[in-house]
């Protein structure tokens, strides 16, 4: 129990995607205000993009651009572009998401006139 | 050429989607031709790729040239190109069906509404090739987007469930990435066929579990499995008339191929991590989700709800027959898959037939329509034949071969399950019937005229494809037992 507990705290990076994940859902959970559900929602994605980044960390690593052709390559010396190139495109669609909520909501407070669920809840019955 | 074939099937209707706005800024009737015209130009194209994959085996299409684990390459196999003709036939089928409904269904937003449409088309074209879990990733949520979009196009209160469908759907996918990041972060790859060789070593690895888990939960979502199911109904009953069909039938079934190609093509299905056997999971869930999801279908009265529970059961039924483990049951499951993606494109066809000659939502109403709508009626008594089960449709021989696989795998939970939710499915559907004869009941005087003759010809194909189906299912389910079963069976 007590090791486990230690090795959270040895990784805290880890520890961090757990709290932005978690609170990202709590908010898209427990609000009732459907911008803060976007921001849950955006919350979300961060975490999960901040995962893939922090696991592709590599210390005393530069850009993946070969130092010199002639000597073999070391491939502890460079970053893995993998990750970074995905993080880009899971930018690109967390955006393309986000885009499409908030159009969403803007017809829902145009329709509704108001943002609040329990409103429009109480509107559509 | 015939290497091509993959990427002409995808940049087709790409084009046509990207094209749309420009060409249609000043003929906004235009949109609809062009459509029809690239769906229809996709069939004999997908049919085509299903022939040549049969004759020649799977095709890699590998992009720009650079070869499968550093680059991306698509998998077009057996199982990919029978989805295809598939999702190419159903969705030329909803947009003949558009053609009347649309102006009155859409609030006048034509254009949007194909350029969406023949997005999620591509999108769904990229989900069943995908070789890669990431690209995978990539077009599930192309095909959420416009799905969100499309449910929202008409405005009213489809908005509401469609920014229901956003916030759960968004955090399927977040999960579905999480889970690909802990399988890339222990296997250092994304290519589906270099995974496979890499798994066998890590089976004790919990971040491997814990992968597959959140893909399943994710995809879980996306296909609306039973706990994660609230999205649907909603989303499917308000969505305009136009759009509900292609949605019902292709979106949710694509996800459940992606998760088919997951579990068996990368793990190999039977192995156990970490002392849980994930077929058995499977399994209990897609029982829960047969019976759960038609016993909510018997408590609706509006008719697209009702239809809508009848899909979320059938998504269980079809994981029932995957989960077994044996070829038949694999067999089964996919040509259930088959037939299920085509009831679900008449049933919701005929709810936008009804509604649109008729004016009628619940099953009270549609009982006042009755007899006067014999188009209506008789493609309603086919696919009730076909949902319910009976011979000779494809419903039939579908959960036929599926009992047949949980028996083979000894395991009667599925079987009583499959059978249970049979009888609901009846009962559903003798409530419908009994609310359409009953005698007393008043008469609608509906002046409905001439129904158009696409919604004849979009009723008339899908009730003849739910037999013709049932009458050569067993070249059918020969064809996917040669060609469409994963390597592990």
């Amino acid at each position: 129990m007590v090791d486990a507990f230690f090795a959270v705290f040895q990784r805290p990076n880890f520890l961090t995607f757990v709290i932005i994940f978690l609170w990202g859902f709590y908010i898209m959970v427990t609000r009732y205000n459907l911008v803060k559900k976007l921001i849950g929602m955006y919350l979300v994605q961060t975490s999960v993009i901040f995962f893939l980044v922090s696991i592709s960390a590599k210390k005393g690593a530069t850009v993946p651009v070969l130092l010199s052709t002639t000597e073999p390559v070391q491939a502890a010396s460079y970053a893995n572009p993998l990750p970074h190139v995905l993080t880009l495109t899971a930018i690109v669609v967390g955006v393309a998401t986000l885009g499409v909520g908030l159009a969403l909501c803007a017809a829902i407070y145009r329709k509704y006139g108001s943002l609040d669920e329990q409103e429009i809840l109480e509107k559509l019955e | 050429m015939s290497h091509q074939l993959p990427a002409i099937l995808f940049l087709l209707p790409l084009f046509a989607a990207i094209s749309m706005p420009v060409v249609c800024l000043k003929h906004r009737h235009w949109s609809q031709p062009i459509s029809v015209a690239t769906l229809a130009a996709m069939v004999p194209v997908s049919i085509l790729n299903l022939h040549n994959v049969i004759h020649h085996g799977e095709v890699r299409y590998v992009f720009s040239g650079w070869t499968a684990p550093l680059g991306i390459e698509w998998v077009a196999d057996g199982l990919a190109s029978v989805i295809l003709v598939l999702v190419s036939t159903v969705s030329l089928l909803g947009v003949v069906f558009t053609g009347p409904t649309s102006p009155k269904d859409l609030g006048g937003r034509i254009v949007h509404y194909y350029t969406l449409i023949l997005l999620l088309v591509s999108s769904m074209i990229g989900i069943v090739f995908a070789g890669d879990l990431f690209n995978l990733f990539v077009f599930l949520e192309v095909a959420a987007i416009s799905s969100y979009a499309l449910i929202g196009v008409a405005g009213g209160r489809a908005l509401f469930a469609a920014f229901r469908y956003l916030i759960l759907g968004t955090l399927g996918a977040s999960l579905y990435l999480l889970g690909v990041s802990y399988l890339y972060a222990v296997t250092g790859t994304l290519n589906m066929t270099d995974m496979v060789d890499k798994i066998p070593f890590l089976l004790s690895s919990k971040a491997l579990l814990g992968g597959l888990l959140f893909i399943f939960i994710g995809l879980g979502i996306k296909m609306a499995l039973v706990p994660f199911h609230s999205w649907l109904p909603e989303a499917y009953t308000y969505a305009p008339d136009s759009i509900s069909p292609i949605l019902a039938s292709l979106v949710t079934k694509v996800a459940l191929l992606a998760w088919i190609r997951i579990t068996y093509w990368v793990f190999n299905a039977s192995i156990v991590i970490n002392d849980i056997p994930i077929l058995l999971l499977v399994e209990v869930v897609g029982a829960l989700a047969a019976v759960i999801g038609a016993s909510l279908a018997l408590a609706q009265r509006d008719i697209k709800m009702m239809f809508a529970y009848g899909g979320i059961s059938h998504i269980g039924i079809i994981l029932i027959g995957i989960g077994q483990g044996n070829q038949t049951g694999f067999a089964g499951g996919v040509f259930y898959l088959l037939n299920d993606s085509v009831m679900q494109a008449g049933l919701f066809f005929l709810a936008g037939v009804a509604f649109y000659q008729y004016g009628v939502r619940t099953i009270d109403d549609l009982g006042r329509v009755g007899k006067q709508a014999p188009w209506l009626t008789g493609s309603l008594i086919v696919m009730a034949l076909g949902m319910i089960g009976l011979p000779p449709t494809g419903g039939f021989f579908g959960k036929w071969y599926i009992i047949l696989g949980a028996l083979e795998a000894d395991n009667y939970v599925s079987v009583a399950a499959v059978l249970l939710s049979t009888l609901l499915t009846l009962a559903y559907f003798v409530k419908l019937f009994e609310c359409i004869f009953r005698q007393t009941s008043t008469r609608l005087d509906v002046q409905s005229g001439e129904i158009p003759l696409s919604f004849k010809l979009t009723l008339g194909v899908t009730s003849a494809a739910i037999i013709i189906l049932g009458l050569f299912s067993a070249p059918i389910v020969q064809l996917l037992l040669n060609h469409a079963l994963p390597p592990s069976l």
